[in-house]
């Protein structure tokens, strides 16, 4: 039995165990809830899973470059004409790297989840959607053609639905569900194009079969496919991964149960658009303009969010729109043809994105569900681990050298400097805002008065008449854990030293045939990273010197920029108001008012004088009767034009 | 190889007339020419070809004489009892049949010409026969909650599935059009069964005065036809058109149109869906899984039979009218089921959008398509009977409810059959892994084959777009229940446009003593009836095995004799 | 003479149809109907169906149209139609727009002469040789026999929906009459204008 089915059963098992939990008569100490067991299941089945694929890691670690990928077949599906859809797994470097963090990080998640979820009445069901969260993400990064990888995209688009609304009760929930789903649908339709003009143009979904010869060098894509293909699976990338233009659910998506569901949406579920960007790289190196635009669509989305995160007062809209800012970058290292970039920083991404997460998430739980900026402070000397890793975390992000985010982020500016030095400069531009928000946000949560307690003052003993407390330890330890990834982890892939273990793990996904190599000069690297580390400490200083001592700089603050240059409520008045009324009116004006409503009347007639069978009946019959006689009319007209040819 | 049943002689395969002045087509089939000889007045009868059709006769002529002899109050349930079995039995005849035509191939005319006994049609045969036996048992304890059990509903059920198989089975205009009319006309009544509801009588007094109009249209447009290829029989026709070409092919195209429309009212496509959702919510709700299952499965036989056995020279006259029908019913069965806040009517507009599926399919007019509507239609009336049949359980006495409310909490109350129901809403969303999935997939493809991208994408959008009411739907069985914010005035019909619209005058004004009890169900649990809860169990199991197998492909291919 | 026979009958059956929907007392309505099959009893006997012509009359005149004028009676011919009560304004312009379209379209689709393929009917030509009856018997016992067999199956649906129509109902405790039923409509339509005023403008029906 190979590992890579293990990988994929344990969280499926634990998620149709959780399911079926709900039958059962089980009752955990917290009272009905079966609080805390689903919680420890969830957990075991999602690191077992990690353990399974560390173990299939290592068996291929061991192997040559050639013979890392493995084609596991479990039953053929679709079986029609000339087209077999297979269920199997592709295990490949790069499905294998994804599936580490993807359990790796989902584990400490859902470890994370047994204390914060404590007491919640649904507490079972949540930890049902983290399990199929987790499922459906390693079937699409497993599945060995696009179809099946297809299911899984849907399946976590589902699970990210359930988990945004998971407190429907509240309107925004619903609200942000219904918008996250709407917006992944937009997606996953230009996804479900791209398999169709692919099974027209290949006939297959096998990646062996589409793929395979254009890796090898043996085939060759015309342009005008090729940037179909590419702008298509693009549109879904784009829409899962939250850039420009569909970006608009994630810090919606902050609705979910804190930080849970909103880490998901930060470290594993958005990376699968850069997942698919990299899996589809043979088709895009075909296409010239699709890889322009996706690089320029990865460095505008780092750029707008980044503006955006910079006047934030929610602790979780900051760190979402951070989120969309730094895929940009995965994206933007992406287009720019060096896969393993944007790559590299998806990786640190995870680790120091959940820490800031958690460590978030840590701070509202301590405030009692305070997530507002302006109505925090001087946290440092209370919460003595969150605090340090919090701290990790935006170093990490910031960028700023030893840490991770300086690292990874430096080898995707090298390429977009190699690409083009436009795209280069709007990166650095967004390093330094990236510093400053980050800043920024330190110094509300962390420095400066307790304004918590002022709030308790005014509002009375209510709510926050204990000081705040440090989280349990399964909250804890995961902090830990990730602190030290996020200190660490950059070695993974060292730029010197031989220590670029992932690029040269990556190497048999990415051969020279459909991505070529290119060196960026030793002295040139230099500068960028002096560059780059130059701006972040400019904008670690500015957000100082402007945060240091106000809470409130309205100047710095504009309004344009905390509604997120208004986009939202434009697209909501300009889309959504008609979109959803359309459907609404159709049903009200011509079921209601004009059929129905004409019912009505005559009903109401009807009973003054008399009931008339037949008057009443006619009166609305008839209506119908002139619909279908129209519509036979216009049939008619149609042969009439027909005919005689 | 001796057939046991072909000793009895009773079979009537084949014996040759021996009389003059008749032409017997070779194989005995069938009477070419008119007899003159008296002594003629025979033709050989294929009784191996209508085995199901008569199983049902005389099982519902059984039933009657035997509701004549027991006594008033028969046993509660030996009624729905008798009827299932009666379907069974058919469904056993139609599956010999299956094995007895073995891989023939060609559609093969008997009885002078009026059925052709084929796969296509056995595909069918087996469905309504499968359709009764869940009709029967799912009906059941609908009626006695309702106090309308008696043998009549299931006579009706019995007799409306006779004419459902001669649709399926029609060789000849004529012969669709008798099958169309003792199908329609049972349904009819069966629409308007619940006679002290006033909305059941108002669904049935529509649908009757619709369907007469729309019975007539596809009768003028059988005479045109007629008029056309001087004939009705579904093979002459074709076998004319591909041998002559008609100077002025008005005629006929006119003809084509009519029937058309005559068939398309009975499979709700737009633009003559208007009476579905209103005889859809008024109707008893097992009756309204039963009639959506078989009047749909028995209408695109007949558009089958009708545009691809007669009129398959015709495509390219026909392929843009259903190709446009195909667009107008994806995206208004769609659009609509969004703004519904009633159960069965938001149904209604599903089984609209799912009937532009079996559209495409049909447009694509290849072998592929064909089969892939075949499948969708086979898997769909186990969706859609168990659907309605899981409304039909919720709704408390007097169908008091149906708005999205009761469904709130299902999952909590009671999982199973909020699982069941979800995999009938996945199904109908075309989730993978559930039968709806394969369905829509292999008529999309279907479309694409024949190079009708733009009709690949419409229907891809309007998957997307349907996907979102099952999935509210499906959310709303799993979210907990929130405080009642207290009833309003009286907690009975559904708070919203829909049935505010619809429930007006009792159709028997002149009946003034018609009443009906409404009592709304309970915040508890539903009991679950041991057939219902089969009916249940077979449907979602098969939903399952068909979305993660191929046997229910193989098995529509199979059908697919008519290329 | 064919056509002139012709003539005669389409014009009778035409006025009959026109006369039936457009006159208001029922009772000549059933009368037009009458007119309308004689009419279609002309075309039958230009055709040379003889037998046909007189099951025509005898069927229809006879028996179908007297149920009608029972069933009239027994409601009571002094209602009047009110036709007038339209609610969807346009719906009288446009269905008469419609028919007439339709018509227009037909004809345009029969504009040439000979339209009729000519090919062989499948039940002999009418006229020749051999009784009618013969004939039309015949034909329902060979081509058309399962057809002529499963009309049987409409007569039985006939009766069993006779009788679940007329069945009489002994009501019990805490069933509500149409008119509660309505009542209670309307009250739970009015609690719900109350709850959303925005609802109940749309509901409303346009009369008011």
């Amino acid at each position: 039995m190979n590992a890579a089915y293990v990988i994929v059963a344990l969280p499926l098992a634990g998620a149709i165990a959780l399911l079926f939990a709900g039958c059962l008569p089980i009752r955990g100490p917290v009272g009905k809830v079966r609080d805390p067991w689903s919680g420890w299941l969830a957990t075991a089945m999602t690191l077992g899973a990690f353990v399974a694929t560390v173990w299939v890691w290592a068996t291929q670690v061991g192997r040559s470059a050639s013979g890392r990928s493995s084609d596991l077949n479990i039953f053929t599906w679709i079986p029609v004409g000339d087209l077999h859809v297979n269920f199997g797994l592709q295990v490949d470097p790069l499905s294998i790297l994804w599936c580490l963090f993807v359990t790796g990080v989902g584990g400490l998640i859902t470890l994370y989840s047994i204390g914060y979820m404590k007491g919640d009445p649904s507490f079972n069901r949540f930890f049902f959607y983290l399990n199929a969260f987790v499922f459906s993400m390693v079937v699409l990064v497993l599945a060995d053609n696009y179809l099946f990888s297809f299911l899984g995209w849907e399946g976590v688009g589902f699970c990210s639905y359930g988990l945004v609304g998971f407190w429907f009760e509240r309107n925004s929930a619903a609200v942000a569900a219904k918008k996250a789903f709407v917006t992944n649908r937009v997606g996953d339709f230009g996804f479900m194009i791209a398999l169709f003009l692919m099974f027209k143009h290949f006939g297959s979904f096998n990646f062996s079969a589409v793929l395979g010869p254009l890796s090898a060098g043996h085939a060759t894509l015309a342009a005008s496919t090729a940037t179909a293909l590419t702008l298509l699976l693009l549109l879904g990338a784009v829409a899962k991964s939250a850039q420009l233009p569909l970006y608009m659910w994630l810090p919606d998506a902050m609705e979910g149960p804190t930080p849970v569901s909103a880490l998901i949406h930060a470290a594993t579920m958005v990376t699968a658009g850069v997942y698919l960007i990299a899996r589809s790289a043979p088709i895009i190196h075909f296409s010239s303009s699709g890889q322009w635009t996706i690089a320029w669509i990865g460095a505008a989305t780092a750029l707008f969010a980044a503006t955006i995160a910079c006047n934030q007062n929610d602790i979780k809209r900051v760190l979402a729109y951070s989120t969309v800012s730094q895929i940009g970058y995965m994206v933007l290292g992406e287009g720019s043809g060096d896969y393993s970039a944007g790559i590299y920083h998806t990786v640190m991404h995870a680790f120091f994105k959940a820490l800031l997460f958690l460590s978030a998430g840590a701070v509202i739980h301590a405030l009692h569900d305070e997530q507002d900026m302006k109505r925090m402070g001087g946290l440092r000397k209370h919460l003595r681990i969150t605090f340090p890793a919090f701290i990790i975390g935006y170093l990490a992000l910031s960028a700023i050298p030893p840490f991770d985010g300086f690292w990874s982020k430096d080898t995707v500016l090298a390429a977009a400097f190699h690409k083009s030095p436009a795209l280069w400069a709007v990166g650095v531009i967004t390093a330094g805002l990236t510093a400053y928000y980050m800043t920024r946000q330190v110094i509300l949560v962390f420095y400066g008065q307790a304004r918590w307690a002022d709030q308790s003052a005014a509002h009375g003993a209510a709510g926050h008449s204990a000081p705040p407390h440090e989280a349990p330890p399964t909250m804890t330890v995961p902090l830990v854990i990730l602190s030290v990834a996020s200190v660490l982890g950059w070695l993974l892939n060292a730029p010197f030293g031989g220590l670029d273990f992932i690029n040269r793990w990556l190497a048999p996904v990415f051969p020279a045939a459909i991505a070529p190599s290119f060196a960026v000069h030793t002295g040139t690297k230099w500068i960028i990273g002096l560059v780059a580390t130059a701006v972040a400490v400019a904008g670690v200083l500015s957000g100082i010197a402007a945060w240091r001592r106000q809470v409130d700089r309205p100047a710095l603050e504009p309004a344009v920029l905390a509604h997120g240059w208004y986009i939202d409520e434009g697209i909501a008045a300009a889309v959504s108001g008609p979109l959803a009324r359309t459907a609404s009116d159709l049903s009200f004006e011509v079921d209601a008012k004009l059929v129905d409503g004409s019912v009505n009347g005559i009903a109401r007639l009807a009973a003054e004088s008399g009931r008339q069978l037949r008057r009443i009946q006619t009166g609305y019959v008839r209506n119908y009767a002139l619909g279908i006689g129209a519509g036979a009319a216009v049939i008619l007209f149609y042969v009439a034009l027909r005919a005689g040819s | 190889m001796i057939q046991p049943l072909h000793l009895l002689g009773f079979l009537g395969q084949a014996s040759p007339a021996s009389s003059s002045g008749c032409t017997i087509a070779p194989g005995g089939f069938r009477v070419d020419g008119f007899c003159t000889d008296p002594g003629s007045l025979h033709i050989p009868v294929a009784y191996r070809s209508i085995i199901p059709v008569l199983v049902l006769t005389i099982g519902a002529l059984v039933m009657l004489a035997l509701s004549a002899v027991l006594p008033k109050r028969a046993r509660p349930g030996l009624w729905p009892a008798l009827t299932a079995l009666v379907g069974a039995f058919s469904l056993a005849g139609a599956v010999w049949q299956w094995y007895d035509l073995g891989t023939a191939g060609a559609a093969q005319p008997t009885i002078g010409g009026q059925i052709f006994y084929d796969r296509f049609s056995v595909l069918f045969l087996i469905l309504i026969s499968i359709a009764v036996i869940f009709g029967a048992l799912s009906a059941d304890s609908y009626l006695r909650r309702e106090g309308l059990d008696g043998i009549e509903a299931y006579i009706l059920m019995l007799m409306s599935a006779i004419g459902a198989m001669l649709m399926a089975q029609s060789g000849s205009l004529i012969m669709l059009f008798l099958g169309l009319e003792i199908m329609s006309i049972a349904l009819y009544v069966m629409a308007a069964y619940h006679r002290r509801r006033t909305q059941s009588g108002e669904a049935g007094l529509k649908y009757f005065i619709l369907g007469s109009f729309s019975s007539a249209l596809f009768l003028y447009g059988v005479a045109l036809i007629y008029g056309a290829t001087g004939s009705v029989e579904f093979g002459l026709i074709g076998n004319f058109l591909t041998g002559n070409v008609i100077a002025n092919n008005g005629v006929l195209l006119g003809g084509m149109a009519l029937v058309i429309v005559g068939l398309g009212f009975k499979v709700a496509a737009v633009p003559f869906h208007y009476w579905t959702p209103d005889v859809y919510q008024g109707s008893p709700t097992p009756f309204t899984g039963y009639m959506a299952a078989v009047a749909k499965a028995a209408g695109f036989a007949g558009l089958f039979r009708v545009l691809t056995q007669a009129l398959g020279t015709q495509q390219a006259n026909w392929r843009p009218i259903i190709w446009l029908m195909a667009v107008l019913t994806l995206g208004i069965g769609s659009v609509m089921a969004i703004a519904q806040k009633d159960l069965k009517r938001m149904m209604a507009y599903s089984s609209i959008s799912q009937a532009g599926y079996v559209l495409v399919g049909l447009q694509a007019a290849s072998a592929t398509g064909t089969s892939g509507a075949l499948f969708y239609l086979f898997t769909y009336i186990f969706v859609i009977v168990g659907t309605f049949a899981v409304i039909g359980l919720l709704q408390g006495r007097g169908e008091a409810r149906s708005d999205l409310g009761v469904i709130r909490g299902l999952g909590r109350r009671q999982p199973l059959l909020a699982g069941v129901m979800l995999v009938f809403l996945l199904a109908q969303a075309g989730v993978p892994f559930t039968s709806g999935f394969l369905a829509k997939f292999y008529v999309i493809q279907a479309a694409v084959q024949r190079g009708q991208y733009w009709l690949a994408v419409i229907a891809m959008l309007a998957a997307a777009i349907a996907a979102f009411f099952y999935l509210r739907i499906a959310l709303l069985m799993y979210s907990s229940d929130p405080a009642e914010p207290g009833p309003l005035p009286v907690d009975v019909p559904p708070a919203d446009a829909g049935v505010l619209t619809l429930g007006l005058e009792p159709i028997a004004s002149l009946d003034l003593e018609t009443t009906l009890v409404i009592d709304p169900p309970s915040r508890g649990p539903v009991p679950v009836p041991l057939a219902v809860g089969a009916v249940l169990a077979v449907s979602a199991a098969f939903t399952i095995a068909a979305g993660v197998s191929s046997f229910a492909i193989d098995f529509a291919k199979q059908a697919t004799t008519l290329f | 003479m064919d056509w002139a026979v012709y003539l005669v009958g389409a014009a009778m059956i035409l006025t009959g149809a026109l006369g039936v929907i457009l006159l208001r007392n029922p009772v000549h309505c059933a009368l037009m109907l009458v007119f309308t099959m004689f009419g279609i009893f002309l075309e039958f006997i230009n055709q040379g169906a003889d037998f046909l012509a007189a099951v025509q009359i005898i069927v229809y005149a006879g028996a179908v149209v007297i149920l009608f004028l029972f069933v009239i009676m027994f409601l009571g011919v002094d209602r009047k139609e009110a036709i007038g009560a339209e609610r969807l304004r346009f719906q009288r312009p446009l269905a008469i727009l419609l028919g007439l379209v339709a018509l227009v379209e037909i004809l345009a689709l029969s504009r040439v002469d000979h339209w009729v393929s000519g090919a062989p009917a499948q039940s002999g030509a009418l006229k020749g040789a051999g009784s009618n009856v013969a004939k039309l018997g015949q034909s329902l016992y060979t081509g058309y026999l399962l057809p002529f067999e499963m009309t049987a199956a409409l007569l039985v649906i006939a009766v069993v929906a006779a009788v679940v129509m007329s069945r009489r109902h002994q009501p019990s405790a805490g069933e509500m009459s149409p008119a509660a039923q309505k009542e209670l409509r309307e009250s739970h339509q009015s609690a719900l204008s109350a709850s959303d005023p925005s609802l109940a403008g749309r509901l409303e029906a346009p009369s008011e």
